[in-house]
């Protein structure tokens, strides 16, 4: 997966959490070294290998809320998403 | 005196001339000898280029080789670098093909090589230079240190040994010289054993890398093949794959590949690395997937597995748990302390989230079970690296975690950071203590590992020990 269809998949998972128009999110996207190969967003009973992994952060804002994804090239996750981490 | 006693007296004094006359040579033989021994202060122990010429020998530049090692930033297009090569009159004399963006340079000028390493340290293209030394030493040599102890050197031929300075930090890349575990020291005493065998509780590992290969743990053609009560029958061959429940550890991720190759790389091949242990085995065990991140139930089936293969005959004496997460399981607790009950240490992580693990625990290494050894990481200047997790009561000892050089996937090499680094390091020094010793209970091995660190500034009141690991310690 790259960063193009790693934002692609982050922003439709945020349009059907919200119900909104893919077009409708506004996105920004950097690149970061996330702690561990769970980009820091590990899931309830998810252990992850502790090395620091290259990917991207990013930042998706709908309805006046901003939410972080966090993407490597092997996964998609939604970080603290109303207290909660998600693997999409 | 008559006849007979004459000539037993003649006789005697006879032999006892002819003793001292061969002692007196022996003499002369031993301080002909020693002279050719270089006794080398210990400030000049440290290995590099600029010892005497007998620790030379170790590191000495040869001829009709290049004289450079050159990594290009990512991204400098090979047109760049051949436009640079004409500009300096240069040319590539091999690109290492497991080590991306690295180029070998053959100064066609003959000009020294220390100028040329800083002419292409000077360019914007190039991310670090260095001058290629042939670390052609293998054998012992024997250093008298301010102590008067004596110290050997040992040196492995593997050829990117000079970039792993975890094992013998001798300044390269802006790193502190000394800032090691002394693995050179320690392999002098040993460099392990097939008779020893590391659990690597991983994403599994490319058993087929051929920096691996040798060292890797089969299941005895005499020992019967794993049998889960609830699984059934698995054949282990190879080792276990929690994820499947099948016989397969292939690693698809390369965490656990380049976990294994810090533990037991083989040492002296003419390949790529040297691990801590140029010999040991390595059993893989696969929990995490190919994104490098597996389930809690997955770890405690792996374990489980470790511990039967123990009570089945195995020397599996080392867990290496690189992995972890804030959440706490008892579960795996209960998993750990079975393993501690059969001897078995449990090396983890202490994590990367910069936290203080006695606030904020982080599992399984926060585990108060007396076989784990948590582990934080330092950096080539002996500084807690940035992201590493910390605790004076719940992080034992530290070792290098920062651009650790290591075996990937596909018989490549990479650098990689984490505390997942730093905890082969201290399960590698563990199999090498368990080589020379292997009647050494598991709460004897903890406590021989603790006590053997070099303390480091950086450490203090961050860490149980404050220090980091010295091999040679270990082994003493």
């Amino acid at each position: 997966m790259n960063k193009e269809e790693a934002v692609e998949k982050a922003r439709n998972d945020l349009a059907q959490r919200l119900k909104v128009d893919p077009a409708d999110i506004k996105e920004s996207v950097e690149d970061a070294d996330f702690p561990d190969m769970a980009l820091g967003a590990g899931e309830s009973g998810e252990m992850s290998g502790q090395m620091i992994t290259r990917g991207w952060r990013i930042r998706l804002s709908a309805g006046g809320q901003s939410h972080e994804y966090r993407a490597d090239k092997n996964q998609v996750r939604l970080f603290k998403y109303k207290g909660k981490n998600y693997r999409i | 005196m008559n006849r007979n006693n004459f000539v037993i007296h003649l006789a005697l004094a006879i032999v006892l001339i002819l003793v001292a006359a061969f002692a007196g040579q022996l003499a002369k033989w031993r301080k002909q000898w020693k002279s050719h021994i270089s006794i080398v202060p210990a400030e000049q122990k440290k290995r590099g280029a600029s010892t005497t010429e007998e620790i030379a020998l170790a590191e000495t530049r040869g001829f009709g080789r290049p004289e450079v090692l050159v990594k290009f930033k990512s991204g400098v297009s090979r047109e760049t670098i051949d436009e640079l090569m004409w500009r300096m009159n240069d040319r590539v004399e091999d690109r290492i093909e497991n080590a991306p963006g690295w180029e070998a340079i053959d100064d066609l000028d003959n000009a020294d090589a220390a100028a040329t390493v800083a002419q292409y340290s000077s360019m914007p293209e190039v991310e670090y230079a260095e001058e290629n030394y042939e670390i052609s030493l293998s054998q012992t040599i024997e250093v008298r240190t301010a102590v008067t102890t004596y110290q050997p050197l040992r040196f492995p031929k593997d050829p990117l040994f000079g970039e792993q300075w975890a094992l013998a930090n001798s300044g390269q890349r802006g790193g502190k010289e000394g800032a090691d575990i002394n693995a050179t020291n320690a392999w002098a005493i040993t460099t392990g054993s097939e008779e020893v065998v590391v659990a690597v509780l991983d994403s599994g590992v490319d058993y087929n890398h051929d920096d691996l290969k040798p060292n890797m743990w089969t299941r005895p053609k005499s020992m019967d093949a794993y049998e889960d009560e609830d699984l059934g029958p698995v054949d282990d061959e190879y080792g276990f794959n929690a994820i499947l429940n099948e016989s397969d550890p292939m690693d698809e991720n390369g965490h656990g590949t380049h976990c294994a190759g810090i533990i037991g790389a083989e040492g002296e091949n003419n390949i790529g690395i040297a691990g801590v242990n140029w010999k040991v085995r390595i059993m893989p065990l696969k929990f995490m997937n190919a994104g490098g991140y597996g389930t809690t139930k997955d770890a405690i089936e792996a374990i489980n597995y470790v511990i039967e293969r123990k009570k089945a005959g195995v020397n599996v004496r080392v867990i290496s748990a690189s992995w972890g997460s804030t959440q706490r399981s008892r579960a795996l607790e209960a998993i750990i302390r079975k393993a501690y009950e059969n001897d078995i240490l449990f090396v983890a992580a202490a994590g990367n989230a910069s936290t203080n693990n006695d606030r904020r625990p982080h599992f399984p290494s926060s585990y108060n079970v007396p076989n784990v050894v948590s582990v934080a990481a330092l950096d080539r200047n002996d500084q807690l690296a940035a992201f590493s997790n910390f605790g004076v009561k719940s992080v034992a000892i530290a070792a290098p975690g920062v651009d650790i050089l290591s075996t990937w996937l596909g018989n490549a090499y990479e650098e990689k950071s984490g505390t997942s680094m730093a905890t082969p390091v201290v399960s590698g020094v563990a199999a090498l203590v368990l080589s020379e010793h292997p009647r050494m209970s598991v709460d004897e091995l903890r406590k021989k590992l603790l006590a053997s660190t070099d303390p480091i500034v950086a450490l203090k009141g961050k860490t149980e020990t404050g220090g980091r690991i010295n091999a040679a310690k270990a082994l003493e």
